[in-house]
């Protein structure tokens, strides 16, 4: 009695129920499969043309070249498909070819994402260095005003933003333009800056591509001295000089490019992969506020203010409260302790040089007042 | 309805898969995803077909998936060659300011929201087309582009009747794709129209319409009392009225599925569906609740004498530690959130949808012949490009 097997001849659907035995005797040795009931051989399968496809673990289903592709000999039971392996020894080795094909397409696959990752972690900031003097100023600039009047939407009343001190030729205002248009203007840099100090709760300051910078009412109450506010603004002058706004959107698409790659949503919809992007910038905002704060310096050299006082006021901004010290692992400007290190190393002011006068520093110092 | 289909013509469909088996070659599967960045992704899918094909048996024969994963990878490399360009467009219009800008990005998000539906039927398209039953090959025919145009006109006028379009879109869609599906050379067909679903899906909208109405109502008469626990009392009722609704859909349209005498009859109860979502968040839960101990007691002992919040302090002010934290943490909570919905909502689906399924003068599928091979491997690339993967 030979033994129950399912076939299938992938040309019509109809289910038989069959028996089959393996000869090894003849020329070419083959699966003959016969009808359950009649006997009548339905088929020989030549061995050598037998292929195991994917079935359940107690199971074996067999597949032919040379038969249409949905040909089965499906059989089930443990025991039967032990012994049916045994007689067909050729499986094991197509199983092992299998496998090795696939781990070899599979760590093909990944190096060649590595050494994309690799290319990306050392490529992609020198291409965007590249690019950046390429791109003219003035788009910068236009670029810098469309996200000028978002911002003033979102931290605006109505899209208008307060300004702390409305008068352009009020003594604080001379002082801070004075010194931003120095700083730029030394420095070589194609931009005109415009700092804003404007009423806003959260203690904050940040460039725009092309040369806006806001400074807000509440951090300008937490800063102490002149070298604190000259530090900040200096360091934000930084971004604007070395275009850092630029070189973010083109790392930015670029990340997100990269991240795309590796969890297979290229268009960067998806939360996960928006998230995931925005977490490995941070690499590169580390980077630029390294540049940022060295730019800080060397005005400060100049100019005649303490770098290290930039250190302190974040220090203290952050160090209001735990929250505050907690989140800044996801701030963009975090106070690491190699960037405190950084900012201490940095040269001292010649002694008798201020950035700010003290008449100058005591009206900026009180431009806000009437917000707090 | 069940109980009238105890005669012989009728034949049930069965899904024999354990949960515990799925769970730990996924949970292998996660793991190997992180030493090839992610490429082992396209192997864990053709693991979790060949799971489900293989153990969902139709009178007693099961389907069997036939694709490989070398498709996969070769369709997403070459959808990514598509999206390549698109991304650039993107990078570039976001230079732009002003009304060019804004135009530019509807322009680009509406081809993208275009093309989702291109990618889910070409990706439809690559399923079928590698699914056997009984030795038959099954396949999409019909135009992706067709598909994608209806979709795409069918949801402006969704967003335009705030939804109340609805069925008559969901139908619409639904009979393109199962009057354009082939098992062999005989064509499926599909008796759904909006009616059939337009009781529950209006009875589920209202529910989550008059919740919405009475919340603003509290927010305008200025009952602020109430009005606190009012966006809770929204979630649950808008939760509930989901799971209602999709087990509705879900059992009156494959329902009305038609395979020339044969026809799919499938029920699904809507509180089965509920009691998934549950134990999903419960699991969830629990989850954080657990990292949350274990995360506090490795930053205690992190910072020392100085306790929790210390060690978080100590931690975020070193550099290369922090970063490592952040994606890390990003990376275990993606995984962990995935891994769970595949394992308890997505599996649980399957096993209501066809453990509750029975197919109807089955008899009928007897003579039912092959037709010749129709492969492409690019359709599943724009899916997996697109994040639209189902299954």
């Amino acid at each position: 009695m030979n033994p129950l097997a399912r076939y299938h001849d992938g040309r019509v659907s109809a289910a038989r129920d069959v028996t089959f035995a393996i000869t090894r005797d003849t020329a070419t040795p083959a699966i003959i499969i016969a009808d359950g009931q009649t006997h009548d051989v339905i088929d020989r399968w030549p061995i050598d043309d037998v292929f195991e496809v994917h079935g359940l673990a107690n199971r074996l289903r067999l597949g032919a070249r040379g038969r249409p592709d949905g040909a089965r000999l499906s059989l089930t039971g443990a025991p039967l498909v032990e012994a049916t392996r045994k007689l067909l020894p050729a499986l094991k080795n197509q199983q092992a070819n299998e496998r090795r094909e696939q781990r070899r397409l599979i760590g093909i696959a990944s190096g060649a994402l590595f050494s994309l990752v690799a290319a990306y972690v050392f490529g992609i900031p020198l291409l965007a260095r590249a690019l950046v003097p390429s791109i003219p100023p003035e788009w910068e600039s236009q670029l810098g005003e469309a996200t000028l009047a978002q911002i003033d939407q979102i931290i605006g009343y109505q899209g208008q933003v307060t300004f702390c001190d409305e008068d352009p030729d009020s003594l604080a205002n001379r002082a801070i333009d004075r010194f931003a248009r120095t700083v730029l203007a030394d420095a070589g840099s194609p931009f005109t800056p415009d700092v804003k100090v404007v009423a806003a709760y959260i203690p904050n300051a940040f460039a725009l591509p092309g040369g806006h910078s806001y400074y807000f009412s509440a951090l300008l109450e937490q800063t102490e001295t002149a070298d604190e506010f000259a530090g900040v603004l200096a360091h934000e002058l930084g971004h604007v000089h070395h275009r850092h706004g630029l070189d973010g959107l083109i790392s930015t698409s670029a990340t997100g490019l990269l991240v795309g790659f590796v969890l297979g949503d290229m268009t960067g919809l998806s939360v996960a992969g928006g998230l995931g992007a925005a977490l490995i910038d941070t690499r590169f905002s580390r980077e630029a506020e390294h540049e940022a704060d060295a730019f800080a310096g060397a005005v400060g050299a100049r100019y005649g203010f303490d770098p290290a006082a930039l250190a302190t006021l974040i220090e203290r901004v952050a160090g209001d409260n735990e929250a505050g010290r907690f989140f800044q692992v996801f701030s963009t400007h975090p106070l690491t302790v190699e960037r405190r290190v950084a900012l201490e190393q940095l040269p001292k002011p010649p002694p008798g040089l201020r950035a700010f006068g003290d008449e100058e520093w005591t009206a900026i110092k009180l431009m806000c007042d009437r917000f707090s | 309805m069940a109980a009238g289909l105890n005669d012989s013509a009728a034949a049930p469909v069965t899904f024999t898969g354990p949960r515990d088996e799925f769970f730990g070659r996924l949970f292998g599967g996660y793991l190997l995803m992180l030493p090839t960045l992610g490429v082992y992704r396209f192997w864990v899918t053709t693991f979790k077909r060949r799971f489900y094909w293989s153990h969902t048996v139709i009178d007693g024969d099961p389907l069997e998936y036939t694709g490989t994963a070398r498709q996969l990878l070769v369709g997403f490399l070459l959808a990514i060659a598509f999206f390549l360009p698109a991304y650039i467009a993107l990078f570039v219009l976001s230079l732009f300011a002003g009304v060019i800008g804004a135009i530019g990005y509807v322009v680009v998000l509406g081809c993208l929201w275009f093309f989702v539906g291109y990618a889910q039927y070409r990706g439809r398209d690559f399923r079928l087309s590698r699914t056997l039953w009984r030795g038959i090959r099954f396949d999409q025919k019909g135009s992706a582009v067709a598909y994608a145009t209806r979709r795409f006109l069918w949801s402006l006028l969704v967003v335009v009747t705030l939804g109340l379009a609805y069925p008559f879109m969901s139908a619409s869609l639904w009979r393109y794709r199962y009057a354009n599906t082939w098992f062999g050379d005989r064509q499926v067909s599909f008796e759904g129209t909006w009616r059939t679903i337009a009781g529950p899906f209006y009875r589920a909208y209202a529910v989550v319409a008059v919740s919405v109405g009475l919340v603003v109502g509290l927010g305008v008469t200025g009952n602020l009392r109430v009005f606190a626990l009012a966006p809770v009392a929204v979630i649950v009722l808008g939760g509930l009225a989901l799971v209602y609704w999709r087990s509705r859909e879900a059992t009156r349209m494959f329902s009305a599925i038609r395979l020339g005498p044969a026809r799919v009859e499938t029920t699904i109860k809507a509180r089965s569906l509920f009691g998934q979502h549950l134990a999903f968040g419960l699991v969830w839960l629990l989850l954080v609740i657990v990292a949350w101990f274990a995360g506090s007691a490795i930053l205690a002992v992190a910072g020392g004498a100085e306790g929790t919040l210390a060690g978080i302090r100590s931690i975020s002010t070193n550099g290369w530690a922090s970063a490592a934290l952040v994606v890390g943490g990003y990376v275990l909570t993606v995984g962990a959130f995935s891994l769970l919905s595949e394992t308890i909502l997505d599996f649980g689906w399957w096993k209501l949808v066809a453990g509750g399924s029975w197919i109807v003068n089955v008899e009928s599928l007897g003579d039912v012949r092959a037709i010749d091979e129709d492969r492409s491997t690019l359709g599943e690339g724009f899916a997996d490009a697109l994040n639209v993967g189902a299954f």
